[in-house]
């Protein structure tokens, strides 16, 4: 008999246990702060985005949310990172659409599938990718650069980083303008900046929030976008489409995502508020100043968007036979 | 400019302004302490608190708190526990620690610190007066003049290897080959990663620094008795002597140059800098052989460098709106996400930020003497702690530092494994301070040269036709036939 007592005692301990956990399933979403996970160091464009967005985000999410950076392999280990944690919302995904899930796969296989694997939440901005030249380079606009450069033996651009959106990019510029287009990989966005400003080399590609400042000082000037329609950051510059040279893509997109398995009314929880904030008058004009367009778009739409993006840079890779060595 | 800097004291005298800057440069020693965990980890954990201080002044006054603050903390380890705290202070190790031994910590350390305020003052006077010039000099540094500094950097690290010329060249070859690790900076293709994602960006150079150096030191150590220890770490002087200065001030004025004009080159600046001034004063001085054996000038111009560097590096930031370094980047974010845009237009856009900043660095760098002297004491009393209680401390300290970069458990496995091969190296007398050197100063030197014969279509020609790099490779040149001469004409003394 006593020994029946004791097992019911257990038996009831035990329950208790999870009694909080049971309170806990039937609170509503969020139960504690949610991460903002970037896949990138701090204080890169990416990181800058998602830390205005969590600065403004306590007027519309019932939680904080938190910006944890976990840079390493270009992007895949923060994201890996993400992937395999508990699909509750709670763990998100900042940069969804960054130069790892929409030109990486095409390379090489990555330890996760990024449309498999991830459910898009919200795409918060584009990074376009801008042509750039120096305010006293001997050319001041498309044809004058591409009639310049076609009589060099090669025209030479400060990019990012190798096989990233803006290099890719510019491969396909320089085979759609027939330039011998030279690309000199640095070592991040800042460095590339650098380097144009130096005057190192002919043009440099990077994304407006890297170089707004350079073109407000009038050091820089934007000649051309490659986006399909103008960016909201600079609205001033032409598309490379407008100016009669077919190269368009998506640049660098950067987009919330939740882990496959998320439910969705969590799923809608969230793009609901990331609406709210995008909406923001404040917010808007913050991402003005810093040189990012504020790009809204919701679940459904941002998921087609990342799969024709991710597709479009699979064709430009194939025809023109861009590889890795 | 007078007005200017006037109003930036008014603005950094305030109260608030004070207690930041005093939270900021304390916080700054004691990250710079404490081995791994760096300024650039810390400033950003703090960066969202900083958007609660409200206004853009305060907080960056308390992030460049920081970061100069780390700066002096660094060459505490270095000198203590022969444990680099940054790249910048793996100079420091060699005759810092060696100092130490010989229980004139206390010496090295006063040294260091009355060495950091000075060049951090000569480094803000710099910036206060010079900087928009200097930072257009900064951009004339396009990827050939890099390539020729860095060869020199190179240069300077074969030689620090103390007593074979052959073991520095065998550790410089090692670190290059470990700097190539990860993926190909031109070409994008991945070198010897193993398969590992977190291998891609390479090796992190405090994982590094931390295994082959603070690891590898205390197994060695774990050798030895631990009473041997306590008598080797008597302490004979506590404070700098007349004959200390003496010997230091000139060393300390050449760091503090040689640090500010290559510290305001974007990437590198104070590694190379304190490589530089660290053979700089071994040519100069009348006793070479002391190098590598205690000499107070190994530790007072490398240090000094190190820290006009830091302040230099604000220039690019400031002035021209280009983050030199991972801690300066975080400042950038900070002040874009606070509305503020750093750039050319900063002085006249907010001059309250620009000069109330620079303002702020002058108050810093005589809180953080007036912080750091008297802890010369503190200090030196820790090395009397066993070696017992001391010893997991450190391997404490060391995980959470490299743990902190990355937030990956990855990087503790890496520091562990190079903690053993450091021990090995240390077994057969292969000093890893040259090897450290090349693996940072190596990927540089790979890019650089890259770009530069992307740049110029594969000649070679580039690196001698543009001015600044062909001075440099000219002097490069020179000085290599130099060394040849003399050692072919030195009579063969009594070979053995």
């Amino acid at each position: 008999m006593r020994e029946e007592r004791k097992i019911f005692f257990v038996v009831i301990f035990c329950g208790l246990l999870f009694l909080p956990a049971l309170g806990e399933s039937t609170e509503k979403f969020p139960t504690k702060p949610i991460e903002l996970v970037v896949p990138f160091a701090a204080g890169g464009s990416t990181d800058v985005l998602a830390r205005l967005v969590a600065k403004f985000a306590p007027k519309y999410f019932d939680k904080p949310l938190v910006v944890i950076n976990k840079p390493g392999g270009g992007g895949v280990t923060g994201t890996e990172g993400v992937v395999r944690s508990t699909p509750d919302g709670h763990t998100l995904y900042l940069g969804y659409g960054s130069g790892h899930d929409l030109v990486m796969p095409h390379f090489q296989k990555l330890p996760f599938d990024t449309f498999k694997d991830l459910i898009p939440v919200s795409r918060l901005s584009v990074h376009s990718v801008v042509l750039i030249i120096r305010a006293d380079a001997p050319y001041k606009t498309m044809k004058e650069f591409v009639d310049w450069g076609k009589k060099k033996e090669q025209v030479t651009a400060s990019v990012s980083t190798k096989a990233g959106s803006v290099d890719i990019t510019f491969q396909a510029i320089g085979k759609t303008t027939g330039l011998k287009m030279v690309t000199v990989p640095f070592r991040g966005g800042a460095e590339a900046v650098t380097a144009i400003v130096g005057g190192q080399t002919d043009s440099g590609g990077n994304h407006p929030s890297e170089v707004i400042s350079h073109i407000k000082a009038k050091r820089l000037i934007p000649i051309a976008v490659a986006l399909e329609q103008r960016d909201s950051a600079i609205p001033d510059v032409p598309t490379f489409k407008e100016l009669g040279y077919n190269v368009v893509t998506v640049g660098s997109v950067k987009g919330v995502a939740a882990p496959k398995g998320t439910p969705p009314e969590v799923i809608q929880y969230l793009s609901e508020r990331f609406k709210k904030v995008c909406d923001d008058p404040e917010f808007v004009k913050a991402m003005k100043d810093i040189g990012q367009p504020v790009m809204y778009l919701g679940p459904t739409d941002f998921g087609k968007y990342l799969q024709a993006g991710f597709e479009e840079y699979g064709k430009l890779i194939k025809e023109f036979n861009i590889k890795l060595e | 400019m007078f007005q200017g800097l006037a109003n930036g004291f008014g603005i950094a005298f305030s109260l608030t302004n004070l207690t930041f800057a005093l939270v900021g440069t304390l916080l700054g020693t004691i990250v710079g302490i404490l081995p791994g965990l760096g300024p650039a980890a810390t400033i950003s954990l703090l960066l969202p608190l900083s958007f609660k201080i409200g206004s853009p002044v305060t907080s960056i006054i308390m992030m460049a708190g920081i970061f100069y603050g780390a700066m002096y903390g660094g060459s505490t380890t270095s000198i203590l526990v022969n444990i680099p705290g940054e790249a910048a202070s793996v100079v420091t190790c060699i005759d810092g620690y060696q100092m130490a031994l010989k229980g004139r910590a206390g010496p090295a350390l006063g040294i260091a610190a009355i060495g950091s305020f000075i060049a951090g003052t000569i480094g803000i006077i710099g910036l206060t007066f010079v900087a928009p010039p200097l930072a257009e000099f900064a951009l004339k540094f396009g990827p050939p003049e890099y390539f020729a500094l860095t060869l020199l950097g190179l240069l300077m690290a074969t030689l620090l290897g103390g007593s074979s010329i052959v073991k520095g060249l065998i550790m410089v070859v090692l670190g290059l080959l470990l700097g190539s690790v990860g993926l190909d900076p031109i070409s994008g293709a991945i070198r010897f990663t193993w398969g590992f994602f977190m291998l891609q960006e390479g090796v992190d150079f405090v994982t590094l620094a931390m295994g082959m150096f603070g690891i590898g030191e205390i197994l060695i150590n774990l050798e030895k008795e631990l009473t041997t220890e306590l008598v080797t770490r008597k302490i004979t002087h506590l404070w700098p002597t007349l004959k200390d200065w003496a010997e230091s001030k000139w060393a300390i004025l050449r760091g503090s140059f040689i640090g500010f004009f290559i510290g305001i080159l974007p990437g590198g600046g104070a590694v190379i800098s304190s490589l530089v001034s660290y053979a700089v004063e071994k040519k100069f001085s009348k006793h070479p052989e002391e190098f590598g054996k205690g000499a107070i000038r190994g530790v007072a111009g490398p240090e000094s460098a190190n820290n006009s560097a830091a302040s230099a590096s604000f220039i690019p930031l400031l002035t021209l709106g280009i983050p030199g370094n991972a801690s300066i980047a975080m400042i950038f974010a900070a002040l874009l996400i606070q509305g503020v845009q750093p750039g050319p237009f900063l002085i006249t856009e907010h001059p309250d930020v620009f000069w109330g900043v620079v303002a702020s660095m002058y108050v810093g760098n005589v809180m953080l003497l007036i912080l750091n002297l008297p802890m010369v004491g503190m200090w030196v009393q820790l090395l009397r702690v066993p070696y017992a209680i001391l010893a997991p401390i450190i391997v404490l300290f060391c995980c959470i530092g490299v743990y902190s970069i990355r937030n990956t458990v990855f990087d503790i496995w890496v520091m562990g494994i190079f903690g053993v091969i450091g021990y090995f190296f240390r077994k057969v007398g292969m000093e890893p301070g040259p090897l450290i050197l090349a693996f940072v100063l190596g990927p540089i030197l790979e890019r650089s040269l890259r770009q530069a014969l992307l740049i110029s279509a594969g000649s070679p020609f580039i690196f001698f036709s543009r001015p600044i790099s062909g001075a440099l490779m000219g002097f490069l040149i020179l000085y290599i036939l130099v060394q040849i001469v003399i050692t072919l004409r030195k009579p063969r003394v009594g070979e053995n």
